[in-house]
C-alpha cells in the first residue's frame, strides 16, 4: 500500500522491539468477542490510476453547463490563479489548528489578516477565524444574541433569509428549551416593517435579516435598525453573497450589532455546497461571547510581534459544557482562499467586481424582460440576483434551458407558495454578454 | 528545521500603496450598472483592504507559509488529531471540474456523479462502522456530535419522553460536553478508574477530598432522565473501553442511547465495528481517519452513522438510490431538519472517497495495524524515560506525562518546545485533563521506522537535558521565527485586528 511505510523487514523489526510475535497481539485490549471476524466487505486496494479513472467517471456523470445563472447562496465567480497555487502549498493545507504558535505563525498571521478584512467588509469590530457555513454562522450569531440578552427568548427571523439557513436555525433552536423562533413576513420582497414592529415585543432578543436577502432584494438595514434598536433587540445582518460588500455599505455602519453569512464567493468554487465559509463579526462588547477560534497579536520573549490563538477561555477545550460553542475544527483553508482573494482584489478590485456583477444582473434582467415572457415581481433594488415571474410553464422553461446546457435560475415555488412560477436569476462577472443574449434568445424561442 | 530564512514578514496592510492592485478586471461587455442603491446603502470606503500587486500577495503567502510546520515537513504526532499523510491524489480528485463546478441546487438529474459519490461513501462508512445509515452533512467532528445529540433528542421525543441528561466521561474531548449543552442537555461527568477507562464504581478523589459517582451510581441516581452517554472509543488515552458491551447494555436497559465519539476510529477500522458492539450513533472525522487535510484548522467533515431506529431522524435531504440512478429525498417527516446549508463539505467527501478506494478493505486494516504498531513502538522507546500513568494496552496513541521531568523544573510545555527545536511538531499537550501534564503522542501509520527512531531519540535527548540543562529547554524554541509568545497579554488586552499605524 503506497501510503504506508510497511515492508516485511521493517514490520518485523518494530514487532521485535515491541516484544510481540504478531501485530494482532497488540489488539489484546479489545475483547475477542468484539473484534471483527472477517475482512470488511469492501473492494481491495486500488492503484492511483484506477482511483482517478473511477472518480473522473463519476465527475463526468455531472452535467457541465456552458453557462450558469443560478446563485441562491452558492455563487460562481472567477478564481485568480494565485489562489490555487498558494493554497495548495503543504504548509497551509496539511497543518492543523495553530496550537503551537512558534511553528504556526503563518496560519496565525493569516487568520489575523482575515479577521481584519472581515471587520472591514462588515464595519464591525471583532471577527472570528471562520464558521462552517452561512447557516451555522446564523445559528451561532442568534445563540450569542440570546446569551447576551439574558432573559429575552425570542429570535425573530425575516422570511427573506435563505430558506436553508432558516431551516438550520430552526433545527438548532428547537433543541433549546424555552427559545422561540418567530418569522417576520415579507412585503414586496423585503421585510415587512409593520409586521416586524408588531413582533418586536420585549422578549425579542434579536432580528436576523438578509442583506441582500434570499430574493436578491436589498433590505434597508437603516430602517430595520430604526425599529430594532428602540425595542432593545440586536440586529444581525446576514449576507449570503459577500461580493455585495463591494456594492453595499457595511452593515455595522447601518446599525447592525453583528454580521454573519457566507463568504465562499471570495476565491472558492461552488463544489456542490461545500466546503464553504461562514463568517461572523460582532461589536467589541461581545468579543468574549464569540464562538470559535480567534487570533490575537502579542509579543514574544524578545519583544518581537507575533500572533496566538486567544480568548480561549470561551472555548470548549477549556470551558467544556459552559463554552460559548462546541466548534473546534472550522473552515480555515477556505478562509485562507478568501484572504488571498481579498488581498489580490483590494478595495478597487472588489468595488469593480461588484459593479460588474450589478451590471451583468441588470443586463440579464432587461434582456429577459424584453422577451415578453417574464414580468417583474419586486420593486426593491437588487445586486446580482433578482426574481422574475415566468408567464408560461416555468418547469418546462427550466427543462428547455437544462437541455441546452444552461443552468437557469432557481424555481421558487417550493420555498415560497406565492412565488410559484417565479425564478431567482443570478449573474456574475463570469456571465458574458453573449451567454446572456443566447439565454434571452432561447427563452424568446420557447413556444408558450 | 530552520525557519529563519525569512526573518520577518510584515502584515500585508503595512505594505499597501495607493493605486496598486493584484487583480485586473475584464472589460465590461454590457452597459455600466445603473446606480439604483439608496444613497445611504452605497459602500463608501474600506479602511484596511490592502492595495498590493500579485507579486506582493504571492510572496506574502509564500513567506508566511514557511513559518508553518506541515505534515510534509516531518512527524506531526498531534494526539487525537491523526496527522497522517495527505495523498495528492485526493486533492486532484476534489478539484475535478465536474465536481468543483457543480451547484448544490442544480436538479439531481444533473449531479448524478455527486450523488453517486455520496451514496458510495455512505455505503463504505456503513460497512466500516457496522451501522445502518449515514449522513454526510456535518461539517466537522463537533458538528457531527451535535447532529448525534439532536438525533438522540428526537428519538426520545418520539417516544414521548424528553430526558435531560447526557453522561460524559472525564477523559472526553471538550467538544462532548459543549455539544451536549448546545443540544439542551445537562452534562453529568463519569470518572475514570485506575486503568484509564470509565469507572463503573465510585472513585475517591483524595486530592479533592470527595467521591465521584461511578457509572452505576449515576444510573441509579438519574435513571430514566438519562438520554444517553457520549463515549470515545478507544478513549482519549488510546485505551479501548473494554466494557463497552456492558455499558451499552446498562444504557439500553434504561432506554438510553449510546453515542460514540469516533475521533479515534482510526484505531478500529477493519478491526472492530461500533455497530457490532451496540453503539446507536457515532461520528467519523474524515479529516482524521480518512486523511482529508486539516487545512490549518479546517475544513473537516464529520459524517454520522446510526442504527435503523435512528435513521428516520437524520438531517434532510437524504441521498437515495432509485431505479434510474440517485436522488435527494427531502420528504423526511421525522428528520431533525438541516445541519448544513447544503449537504456538508462535499469536496472533503470526494477526498475521503479517494482515500477509501485507494486503501480498499485490505489497506484500511493495514493502516490501522501500522498506526497501532507505531504507537506501541514509541511507547516501548520512551517507557522508563517518561512517566506513563496508565499501564493498559496502547492502541493508536500513547499518553505520557511530565512527572519524571517536573522534578527538574521542566514541564510538558518545555518538552513540547524542545521538540520544535529538534525538528518535530509537538504532541497534543495538557490533554486529556485526567492526566496531569499530558503528552499525547499519535504517530499515525504514515511514519516509517527511521522517523520513529529519530523522534524517540529527540525525546530521549530532551529527557537528558531536563536533568543536566533544564534552562536550555525552558528557553526553547530558538530556531523559530518567534520565541515563546506572551499569551496572557494577548488575552488581557486583545488586539484582534490591524487598525493602522
Amino acid at each position: 500500500m503506497r501510503y504506508l511505510p510497511s515492508a516485511p523487514v521493517e514490520d518485523r523489526a518494530l514487532l521485535d522491539a515491541i516484544g510481540v510475535k504478531s501485530a494482532d497481539e497488540l489488539l489484546c485490549g479489545i475483547p475477542g468477542s468484539l473484534r471483527l471476524g472477517a475482512p470488511l466487505n469492501l473492494p481491495p486496494k486500488s492503484s492511483e490510476l484506477d482511483v482517478l479513472r473511477c472518480l473522473e467517471a463519476m465527475a463526468g456523470r455531472n452535467t457541465r453547463f456552458s453557462s450558469r445563472f443560478l446563485g441562491a447562496g452558492a455563487y460562481a465567480h472567477f478564481i485568480p490563479s494565485a489562489i490555487d497555487a498558494l493554497a495548495s502549498r503543504q504548509e497551509w493545507f496539511t497543518a492543523y489548528t495553530p496550537y503551537q504558535p512558534e511553528i504556526s505563525q503563518g496560519t496565525l498571521q493569516h487568520i489575523f489578516e482575515y479577521q481584519t478584512l472581515i471587520c472591514d467588509l462588515t464595519g464591525l469590530d471583532v471577527s472570528n477565524a471562520s464558521m462552517y457555513d452561512g447557516g451555522s454562522a446564523c445559528v451561532e450569531a442568534a445563540l450569542l444574541a440570546v446569551r447576551v440578552q439574558k432573559k429575552k427568548n425570542t429570535i425573530l427571523v425575516s422570511k427573506g433569509l435563505h430558506p436553508h439557513y432558516l431551516e438550520v436555525l430552526r433545527t438548532n433552536v428547537a433543541a433549546r428549551e424555552g427559545l422561540n423562533l418567530l418569522e417576520v413576513e415579507l412585503k414586496d420582497g423585503v421585510t415587512d416593517l409593520d409586521d416586524l414592529k408588531a413582533k418586536l415585543t420585549p422578549n425579542a432578543a434579536c432580528v436576523l435579516a438578509g442583506y441582500p436577502n434570499f430574493l436578491g432584494c436589498i433590505e434597508d438595514m437603516t430602517a430595520i435598525s430604526g425599529l430594532v434598536k428602540p425595542a432593545g433587540a440586536l440586529l444581525i445582518s446576514v449576507t449570503q453573497e459577500s461580493m455585495a460588500f463591494g456594492w453595499l455599505e457595511a452593515p455595522g455602519k447601518l446599525g447592525a450589532d453583528m454580521a454573519c453569512g457566507e463568504a465562499m464567493s471570495f476565491g472558492n468554487s461552488t463544489s456542490f455546497g461545500g466546503p464553504f465559509l461562514g463568517f461572523l463579526a460582532v461589536k467589541d462588547g461581545f468579543k468574549r461571547e464569540m464562538p470559535g477560534r480567534i487570533a490575537g497579536q502579542t509579543q514574544d520573549l524578545n519583544g518581537k510581534r507575533g500572533f496566538v490563538l486567544t480568548l480561549a477561555s470561551r472555548e470548549q477545550h477549556i470551558r467544556r459544557d459552559k463554552a460559548t460553542s462546541n466548534i473546534c475544527s472550522n473552515q480555515a483553508l477556505v478562509a485562507l482562499r478568501a484572504n488571498i482573494f481579498l488581498q489580490l482584489a483590494g478595495p478597487e478590485g472588489l468595488k469593480g467586481l461588484a459593479e460588474q456583477n450589478a451590471a451583468k444582473a441588470q443586463y440579464l434582467r432587461s434582456k429577459l424582460l424584453e422577451t415578453g415572457k417574464f414580468e417583474a415581481v419586486f420593486s426593491a433594488p437588487y445586486f446580482n440576483e433578482f426574481v422574475l415571474r415566468y408567464k408560461g410553464d416555468a418547469d418546462a422553461l427550466r427543462e428547455t434551458c437544462l437541455n441546452k446546457g444552461v443552468l437557469p435560475g432557481l424555481l421558487l415555488g417550493r420555498y415560497y407558495e406565492q412565488l410559484r412560477g417565479c425564478l431567482l436569476w443570478c449573474a456574475t462577472e463570469l456571465n458574458t454578454k453573449q451567454e446572456i443574449d443566447e439565454l434571452a434568445a432561447l427563452v424568446a424561442g420557447v413556444k408558450a | 528545521m530552520d525557519m529563519a530564512l525569512t526573518p520577518s514578514e510584515t502584515l500585508i496592510f503595512e505594505r499597501s500603496a495607493p493605486g496598486k492592485t493584484g487583480m485586473d478586471l475584464p472589460a465590461l461587455d454590457v452597459p455600466r450598472a445603473a446606480d439604483t442603491r439608496p444613497a445611504h446603502l452605497k459602500r463608501q470606503s474600506f479602511e484596511a483592504m490592502p492595495e498590493v500587486s500579485e507579486v506582493d500577495v504571492v510572496r506574502h503567502f509564500t513567506r508566511l507559509s514557511r513559518w508553518n510546520f506541515g505534515v510534509d515537513d516531518g512527524m506531526y504526532p498531534l494526539g487525537s488529531c491523526t496527522m497522517k499523510h495527505n495523498p495528492r491524489l485526493c486533492e486532484k480528485a476534489a478539484g475535478l471540474p465536474g465536481f468543483a463546478e457543480s451547484h448544490p441546487l442544480a436538479p439531481p438529474k444533473h449531479v448524478q456523479g455527486n450523488l453517486e459519490l455520496m451514496w458510495t461513501l455512505q455505503e463504505w462508512l456503513k460497512e466500516i462502522t457496522g451501522l445502518d445509515a449515514v449522513t454526510l452533512h456535518p461539517a466537522a467532528g463537533a458538528h457531527g456530535e451535535l447532529t448525534g445529540a439532536l438525533l438522540i433528542r428526537a428519538y426520545h421525543v418520539s417516544k414521548g419522553a424528553r430526558r435531560s441528561i447526557i453522561i460524559i466521561p472525564d477523559s472526553a474531548h471538550g467538544t462532548n460536553p459543549a455539544t451536549a449543552a448546545m443540544a439542551g442537555y445537562k452534562c453529568v461527568e463519569a470518572p475514570s478508574q485506575a486503568d484509564g477507562t470509565i469507572s463503573f464504581d465510585d472513585v475517591t478523589d483524595a486530592a479533592a477530598g470527595h467521591v465521584k459517582k461511578g457509572l452505576l451510581s449515576l444510573i441509579s441516581e438519574h435513571g430514566r432522565e438519562i438520554a444517553g452517554i457520549m463515549i470515545t472509543n478507544p478513549n482519549t488515552v488510546g485505551i479501548f473501553e473494554y466494557r463497552i458491551a456492558e455499558i451499552v447494555k446498562l444504557m439500553h436497559d434504561i432506554g438510553a442511547l449510546v453515542y460514540m465519539d469516533g475521533a479515534n476510529m482510526n484505531a478500529l477500522v477493519g478491526v472492530a465495528r461500533p455497530g457490532d458492539f451496540g453503539v446507536d450513533a457515532m461520528h467519523l472525522n474524515l479529516h482524521k481517519t480518512f486523511s482529508t487535510p486539516h487545512g490549518g484548522g479546517g475544513p473537516g467533515s464529520g459524517p454520522v452513522a446510526c442504527t435503523a431506529a435512528l435513521a428516520p431522524f437524520l438531517p434532510r435531504p437524504a441521498v437515495v438510490k432509485t431505479q434510474s440512478g440517485f436522488d435527494l429525498d427531502w420528504d423526511r417527516p421525522q428528520s431533525i431538519g438541516k445541519m448544513h446549508s447544503y449537504f456538508g463539505n462535499f469536496a472533503m467527501e470526494v477526498r475521503a472517497m479517494a482515500y477509501c478506494l485507494s486503501h480498499g478493505s485490505d489497506g484500511l486494516r493495514q493502516a490501522t495495524m501500522r498506526a497501532i504498531m507505531n504507537a506501541n513502538y514509541i511507547r516501548k522507546g520512551l517507557e522508563g524515560r517518561y512517566h506513563l500513568q496508565y499501564d493498559s494496552p496502547t492502541l493508536h496513541e500513547v499518553v505520557f506525562d511530565d512527572a519524571n521531568q517536573s522534578k527538574y523544573g521542566v514541564t510538558t510545555l518545555d518538552i513540547a518546545k524542545g521538540l520544535i527545536d529538534r525538528g518535530f511538531h509537538p504532541p497534543t499537550i495538557y490533554f486529556p485533563l485526567v492526566i496531569h501534564g499530558a503528552l499525547m503522542i499519535e504517530p499515525t501509520e504514515s511514519e516509517g521506522k527511521a522517523e520513529l527512531d529519530a523522534f524517540v531519540e529527540a525525546m530521549a535527548d530532551i529527557a537528558e537535558r531536563a536533568k543536566d540543562d533544564p534552562e536550555s529547554l525552558r528557553r526553547s524554541p530558538v530556531k523559530t521565527p518567534v520565541a515563546r509568545l506572551d499569551e496572557t497579554a494577548a488575552a488581557r488586552k486583545p488586539i484582534l485586528r490591524w487598525r493602522g499605524e
